[in-house]
């Protein structure tokens, strides 16, 4: 057990840190639409131009092929910058990319890869279904194989920024007689092809913000050429990163999140005071969330530890996974306790409210807590399905 | 960077876990229900013998030369197999005899001779060169010793500093509680904490035992819910128990994911420190009186019983909060200091 970074590791901090320094952009990133679009493309490509985008990934996709300390190095080093998520590439970067690492062939590598890394890309995700959510597995979307096309009819829902992509991993049904596991494919879907129609769905955090849509596919040709894995083996390679997912894939806003919660705690000691805060209700509650944002950061050290020792990113991920989507939500919740009644104003500029509604995703998205509770039920303590 | 274990450190862990699951199993505290003092002082000569007693101290002290990370793998397994706290007494004692070169004192705690209970503040006290003030002894009956702590500083009594010490039932009846108070009186060691880190070192320890407090429970709970029947399934099955379970779990994982950092930074010193041997023994403590109150609840009436091992873990959770300060002063604590970002 230590915490001993090497020469190398703290050289690469400094030079991490002074390269942030000069190049995170300033001003504040646009929520949604084409403005966040091209921002998060363009800041991306500083990454990628500067050499940071990729740390942990092989050279030979354009990355710096370092080891997953690095990765924490410069994550923790972004946290502290205070640069902006370029969250519209969350899905790309952190999820078709290493899919595509692990199961893609080489064309689908050499092709897919180098436009994720630089930038040029965003991807969506074309998992859920209007009657298939956390049963991902029973998903009905068809696909029948016609010549050298898969032909897709069906419908997917609750699909990010679809309207801001230009490709999606799909899972569709292939077969539909297998046993439910068995018969999915995962499908790289052009966004482009005719036969693909978007139906907008507005969320919860402010009027007119677009950012789900329900995807509807009519006869859409997709090559087999785009099937990544084999044909009725989709389960699998949808499985191959989950655990990528719920382990590594959340660091950066493990670590950001820190950052956020320093920041109310300033707030709180300036509207309550110093001597107040101690026994309030709010302080108590700002030192249980300090201890538990400390522990994300050890939780975040002990995965890297044991991916370096050659661990599985398994259903031990679900812990952390489970753990830092409910303390999202109580860090967020607190801060309108701290502003008070003006929290019922929604400002232009707003670090506080928009963030608190929109923490409702966290134990939804990438698997509810119900289900990561299953998980962790099951695969970690085996107690009975 | 690695939180993991090395190989000399997994012997340990495994050298503890096999003496302390074939010498002090749980069961050992059930059929003697009732006040039975500090029954496991037994094994302290025994655990002298496996080095584990100096384990944090300088081979120059007769310890074993290691220091904080090792301790936490030994106080949790301490923990899970519900030993006296007394064990911190002569943790902390052997620390404190070693900052004062008191080699007869240490001598005899690192043989397993000597005896040390613990002396906690009941509300304000003064501690220093000069101490005053009201104080629980937990263990310290046939101890001829008490350490006491603050966030000042650590002390060394003799037990009959504490005057006409009054005997009450501790509400975790294994153990010897007595009232006592002292009268501005001189400790026969006192180190402060700007010369020593020994407030950090005991939160740290108390964190471990209470991580392995959480993980007893969390495993006790789960084993009964793949065994326990009912409507013609394993309750596990169910997920209002299987979720519940889960949370013991993700709050046993949390709170040994902070110890082990805050072990390691302890044991480097540095100004963050304190910050994370507070949020360790906050959050350890925290998961330890969760998961004892939902395996109670796991196990449903039995669980209710002074049959079932349940209820051990949740008054041993309530003295591992209380010992060094508890929630609430440990989040006033907490809050008043510097962000360690």
């Amino acid at each position: 057990m230590n915490l001993d970074f090497t020469a190398e590791d703290e050289a690469f901090r400094a030079e991490a840190r002074a390269w942030l320094n000069d190049n995170v952009p300033r001003g504040p990133r646009p929520t949604e639409g084409q403005a966040m679009r091209a921002f998060d493309l363009a800041w991306q490509r500083a990454q990628y131009d500067g050499g940071w985008a990729g740390v942990s990934w092989p050279t030979e996709y354009g990355g710096r092929g370092l080891e997953l300390t690095q990765q924490l190095i410069w994550y923790e080093e972004y946290a502290r910058s205070g640069a902006p998520e370029a969250a519209l590439l969350f899905v790309g970067m952190n999820h078709a990319a290493p899919t595509i690492m692990a199961r893609g062939n080489e064309a689908q590598k050499a092709f897919h890869l180098p436009k994720i890394l630089k930038g040029e890309v965003a991807w969506s995700q074309g998992f859920s279904e209007p009657n298939n959510g956390s049963d991902l597995a029973g998903l009905t979307t068809k696909a029948v194989i016609d010549g050298d096309h898969l032909v897709v009819n069906g419908s997917k829902i609750w699909t990010s920024n679809a309207h801001l992509s230009d490709w999606q991993e799909l899972l569709v049904r292939t077969d539909p007689a297998a046993p439910k596991h068995k018969g999915i494919s995962w499908a790289i879907c052009d966004m482009t092809l005719p036969g693909i129609e978007l139906r907008p769905i507005m969320i919860m955090t402010a009027p007119g913000h677009h950012h789900f849509n329900q995807v509807f596919y009519t006869d859409v040709r997709i090559p087999l050429a785009n099937v990544v894995g084999e044909i009725n083996d989709g389960w699998s390679v949808a499985m191959s990163t989950l655990g990528f997912e719920r382990g590594t894939a959340s660091m950066s806003e493990q670590i950001r999140y820190g950052v956020v919660l320093e920041k109310l705690v300033d707030m709180a000691r300036e509207r309550l005071g110093e001597a107040a805060l101690k026994y309030d209700e709010i302080g108590q509650r700002l030192a249980q969330l300090r201890a538990e944002h400390a522990a994300v950061r050890a939780m975040t050290y002990m995965i890297v530890s044991r991916s370096a020792g050659g661990g599985a990113m398994g259903s031990e991920a679900s812990l952390m996974r489970a753990f830092f989507s409910q303390l999202q939500q109580r860090t967020r919740r607190i801060a309108l306790d701290i502003i008070g009644s003006d929290s019922l104003e929604l400002p232009d500029v707003d670090p506080w409210i928009r963030p608190y509604l929109r923490s409702f995703s966290t134990t939804i998205a990438a698997g509810t807590s119900e289900i990561q509770r299953n998980i962790i039920g099951e695969r970690v303590l085996g107690l009975p399905r | 960077m690695n939180l993991l274990p090395n190989p000399e450190q997994v012997q340990i862990l495994d050298a503890a876990r096999s003496f302390l699951s074939a010498e002090a199993p749980v069961e050992r505290l059930r059929p003697q229900h009732g006040q039975i003092g500090n029954h496991d002082a037994r094994l302290w000569p025994e655990l002298a013998e496996l080095g584990f007693l100096g384990l944090g101290l300088a081979e120059a002290h007769g310890g074993v030369g290691l220091g904080l990370p090792e301790e936490i793998l030994l106080y949790r397994e301490l923990g899970r197999q519900l030993i006296s706290p007394a064990i911190l007494g002569l943790t902390l004692a052997a620390l404190l005899a070693a900052r004062s070169d008191d080699p007869a004192l240490l001598n005899a705690i690192v043989s397993g001779e000597a005896r040390i209970g613990l002396a906690t503040p009941r509300g304000a006290v003064t501690l220093g060169p000069v101490s005053s003030g009201a104080f629980h002894l937990i263990e310290a009956r046939e101890a001829a010793w008490a350490v006491a702590w603050t966030d000042d500083g650590a002390a060394l009594f003799r037990t009959e500093d504490f005057g006409a010490a009054e005997d009450i039932l501790c509400m975790d009846s294994h153990l010897t509680l007595e009232r006592g108070r002292l009268e501005a009186c001189e400790p026969a060691i006192w180190i402060s904490a700007a010369d020593g880190d020994l407030p950090r070192r005991a939160q740290v320890l108390i964190a471990a035992y209470a991580t392995g407090l959480a993980e007893a429970a969390r495993d006790m709970a789960a084993d009964y819910a793949k065994i326990r029947q009912q409507f013609g399934k394993p309750i596990g099955s169910f997920q209002a128990v299987k979720h519940r379970c889960a949370d013991m779990a993700i709050l046993a994982e949390v709170a040994w994911c902070q110890t082990v950092f805050a072990a390691v930074m302890v044991q480097n010193g540095g100004p963050k420190a304190t910050y994370h041997a507070g949020a360790a023994k906050l959050l350890a403590t925290d998961a330890a009186l969760k998961n004892a109150a939902q395996n109670i609840q796991v196990h449903g009436a039995f669980g209710f019983t002074a049959d079932s091992d349940a209820h051990l873990y949740l008054k041993r959770a309530h003295v591992m909060d209380f010992l060094g300060g508890d929630l609430r002063s440990q989040k006033a604590a907490l809050i008043g200091l510097a962000a360690a970002l």
